[in-house]
């Protein structure tokens, strides 16, 4: 099991702020993608511009996530 | 000194905290809530959100980065959460150095990191809706001004 966070406009989208989900040893963010968007559908167009973070810090797709780690969805950063 | 606060910046403060005999020069930017206008609706407020500890993290390192890049003695940056009315202050960059260059260059750094690293959202509260600043996604029209 992971948790997933979503913020602002992902959080919009997915409709919750935060989710658990069920992985397979392995996974990457690549692989985790579809089943989170098989939950939260409204997530599908936004993937060119999201960014992800796992366990505080930016990870590309190709980062394997285990049980227990923090993901979050983070949209285009607008802070400033 | 790096914060992400849930209330008003007392810019006053920070400044007078980076005064100190070494340094002949304090740059400080502030960033404020405009109020944009679009066929005939506005902006009311600004609403910050983060995804924490991290988006402190990322204060820090823009802090490290600054102090590795230029010869500054005194960095603080604080951004607000929540909330924010016209006018007012969402983010505020002090820094001190000997002679002024570095203090320029390294406050003009510190807002550009802040916009391409640090995981904060701003969503604006428009008369007739919102939109998430970024992501154009929300309950009015994109919004054409420029950010």
């Amino acid at each position: 099991m992971i948790k997933v966070l979503f913020f602002g406009a992902a959080a919009d989208r997915a409709g919750t702020r935060e989710a658990e989900l069920e992985v397979e040893d392995g996974m990457t963010l690549a692989e985790i993608w579809p089943l989170l968007v098989e939950r939260h559908p409204d997530l599908a167009p936004m993937r060119d511009t999201l960014a992800f973070a796992v366990n505080d810090e930016y990870a590309r797709a190709n980062a394997v996530v285990s049980a227990g780690d923090e993901v979050a969805v983070l949209p285009p950063v607008s802070g400033g | 000194m790096f914060a992400i606060v849930d209330g008003p910046i007392d810019v006053g403060a920070l400044i007078a905290g980076a005064q100190r005999p070494d340094c002949g020069a304090i740059a400080t930017f502030v960033g404020t809530t405009r109020v944009d206008d679009s066929e005939g609706a506005s902006v009311e407020h600004l609403e910050y959100e983060a995804y924490r500890p991290m988006a402190d993290r990322k204060l820090e390192e823009i802090g490290a980065e600054i102090m590795e890049r230029w010869d500054v003695r005194h960095i603080s940056i604080v951004h607000r959460l929540g909330r924010v009315d016209p006018g007012e202050t969402s983010v505020a960059i002090v820094v001190a150095s000997e002679r002024r260059g570095p203090a320029f260059e390294a406050s003009r750094h510190a807002i550009e990191r802040i916009k391409e690293v640090v995981p904060i959202w701003k969503r604006e509260v428009w008369s007739d809706g919102y939109v998430w600043v970024g992501s154009q996604v929300g309950t009015r029209e994109p919004a054409t001004g420029s950010h």
